[in-house]
């Protein structure tokens, strides 16, 4: 294996934050919270922005172990088509959805970068923002996929323990702990403009995985200063594998964690998806987390399944179980009652378009008179 | 009469309020009216035409005597924030935009660069430009003479609530301009939007202040009072401030002089 980033190391200032996330902290959970809501109400409001997931395809070539998706599971496998995204993102608009994430596995023959591609391209003709969470990219195809409207990708490290993170992927093209940690800087270097960041809690010392993770952040922070970062904190959920987590973290810990964050990294946005409970989710909005799923189906075409009775039975096992199962309107009635307006809209398809550092690069390519090579086209 | 001079346009009130951020729009409205503000500022990446639930446009065309201005928030470049320019124009009617630029989307500080570029393209185009700056005076002389409507310099970051912690260069491009200077950002308090108006500025931007308040409309109202006070003051002239205390009329033994 090649060698570790020095980054990931770089004590500069985590100190901060170690002292917090530190069983032994000198401040209580309630100092925090206090601290962490007063920031995230300058800062961002009394607003939640809105996104959901549409898994396009459960096809994987990774034997991850906690992943209901991983290539040794008996899941039904299925990848949707053209008029079935369409479908699927129809459904998604009806209830009110304008901002998704697109999910496949690791890259496999059926869905591979080509159709990724394609899919985001119909994506962006429904959808004001469109994200991806994929697959690892080279430079070229992150800029393939920004030109065709994808703004922001996600990619988590799951755990920044090497060793841990050796076990934990037993084969498949994950299995490259270094390749995965870099991805971010090449999607970033190919345009694309947000970068979310995460560990799967559960996996590894879960104190230990946040300050590497708020050392990625402020090592992309630096280093790609126009990026937008946004930090997630998924804990595990059941899945088809039973993978059971050896280091379960609870609600009190995930909260220290949150509060944590949102006072070391008081501009970052941090998400919370609908793997956590209603009661958590209710809970936490307005404290720290600043976007939220909702009404999020982790099955392959699982919009339109419920959408129409009709169509075909739900015949595939999701990623992972949902925990907040209310619907959007349902989830936006309970954060309207504690004050906070949701909102779905919070994007402009004017600003899709690879970040601006790439833009330069081209009006000078154009000015020297070069050739610009044409990348993959979007359809 | 005292009014806010943009453009071809004029305001009795001198309070511009944003519409981020507030816990609904019945609320934001609300914090509107009570503010008494004519212009308003709405960002493109807020009006939605697809679920009027979620839009914040259609609820402000309700209100009547308010001007929009909407925003590029959400821009990091010249291109986008023209682009956002044309569709907001066609959608709101407004010849006004706030050019907003922040190509790092966690603190938002504006891009010097990319905000005069497209400040030069859309005031070439007749918009009356409202650019959101940095407190750089030469910044601020350079949008001046490209024909920019005002200068929006920011007193601190956005959602900072850190004051006018950029008074210092506030002061000189004060001295300095020919167009309204409208401080943008950072104020928390009713008494900091006062101190703005007394320095000499033309108007103040406030979104958070107000948003966040435990009463939004409220709040709007002390703010607009404020700024009424302070736009007062600056007009009656505030007496020298002096390192040392004067005795009064010390010189009196010297008699008539």
């Amino acid at each position: 294996m090649r060698a570790l980033p020095e980054w990931l190391t770089d004590n500069r200032d985590t100190a901060a934050l170690a002292a917090m996330l530190s069983p032994a902290s000198s401040r209580s959970l309630e100092t925090l919270a206090a601290e962490s809501r007063a920031i995230t109400l300058r800062r961002f409001g009394r607003t939640m922005a809105l996104y959901a997931p549409l898994y396009l395809s459960n096809y994987c070539s990774s034997g991850c172990i906690y992943c209901g998706f991983a290539s040794d599971r008996q899941t039904p496998r299925h990848r949707l088509e053209p008029d079935e995204i369409r479908r699927e993102l129809a459904a998604m608009k009806k209830i009110g959805i304008s901002d998704i994430l697109l999910l496949t596995g690791e890259r496999t023959v059926a869905a591979d970068f080509d159709y990724l591609q394609r899919s985001v391209a119909i994506a962006a003709e429904e959808m004001p923002r469109v994200s991806v969470e994929a697959f690892p990219m080279s430079v070229s195809e992150y800029r393939a996929l920004a030109d065709c409207g994808c703004t922001g990708i996600t990619i988590y490290q799951e755990t920044y323990n090497s060793e841990r993170y050796e076990a934990l992927h037993r084969w498949g093209p994950k299995k490259d702990f270094i390749d995965r940690i870099e991805t971010p800087e090449r999607a970033l270097d190919g345009g694309i403009k947000s970068v979310g960041l995460g560990i799967l809690l559960g996996l590894s010392d879960p104190v230990e995985d946040t300050l590497s993770l708020y050392r990625h952040v402020r090592h992309l922070g630096r280093t790609w200063w126009r990026a937008g970062l946004s930090v997630s904190f998924p804990r595990m959920r059941p899945q088809t594998g039973g993978y059971e987590p050896p280091f379960p973290v609870d609600d009190h810990l995930l909260a220290r964690i949150i509060f944590a964050f949102r006072i070391a990294l008081p501009d970052t946005e941090l998400v919370l998806s609908t793997r956590e409970s209603a009661t958590f989710r209710d809970g936490m909005a307005g404290l720290g987390i600043t976007r939220m799923s909702v009404e999020s189906k982790t099955t392959v075409g699982g919009y339109s399944v419920s959408d129409s009775k009709n169509s075909r039975e739900k015949r595939d096992e999701g990623q992972f179980e949902i925990s907040d199962n209310r619907t959007a309107r349902e989830f936006c009635a309970a954060l309207r009652n504690q004050n906070i307006e949701p909102v779905f809209k919070n994007w402009e398809p004017s600003y899709n378009g690879p970040s601006a550092r790439i833009n330069y690069e081209r009006e000078v390519d154009r000015s020297a008179s070069t050739i610009t090579p044409e990348t993959e086209t979007c359809h | 009469m005292d009014v806010l001079k943009l453009g071809s346009y004029t305001f009795s009130s001198r309070l511009i309020l944003g519409t981020g951020k507030f816990s609904n729009s019945t609320v934001m409205l609300d914090a509107v009216r009570a503010s008494g503000a004519q212009l308003v500022t709405v960002a493109l990446r807020r009006f939605n035409r697809q679920q009027a639930e979620d839009d914040l446009f259609g609820p402000l065309s309700t209100i009547e005597g308010i001007t929009l201005m909407p925003n590029t928030s959400g821009a990091s470049t010249a291109a986008e924030a023209v682009r956002a320019a044309h569709i907001a124009r066609e959608l709101s009617g407004s010849p006004f935009i706030k050019v907003e630029i922040h190509p790092n989307p966690q603190h938002l500080m504006p891009d010097p660069i990319e905000t005069f570029e497209a400040a030069r393209i859309l005031a070439k185009e007749g918009f009356l430009v409202m650019p959101y700056i940095a407190a750089d005076p030469v910044l601020a002389k350079r949008l001046e003479e490209i024909g920019c409507a005002s200068v929006m310099p920011l007193g601190s970051a956005i959602g900072s609530g850190q004051g006018l912690a950029t008074s210092e260069m506030l002061n000189i491009i004060i001295r300095e301009s020919t167009i309204p200077v409208i401080v943008d950002a950072g104020l928390r308090s009713p008494s900091e939007a006062a101190h703005a108006m007394e320095m000499g500025c033309e108007a103040v931007l406030v979104n958070s202040a107000v948003a966040a308040a435990g009463h939004p409309p409220e709040m709007a109202e002390a703010f607009a009072e404020a700024v009424a006070a302070g736009r007062k003051a600056f007009r009656a002239g505030l007496m020298e401030k002096s390192g040392f205390a004067v005795a009064t009329s010390p010189l009196t033994f010297l008699g008539t002089f």
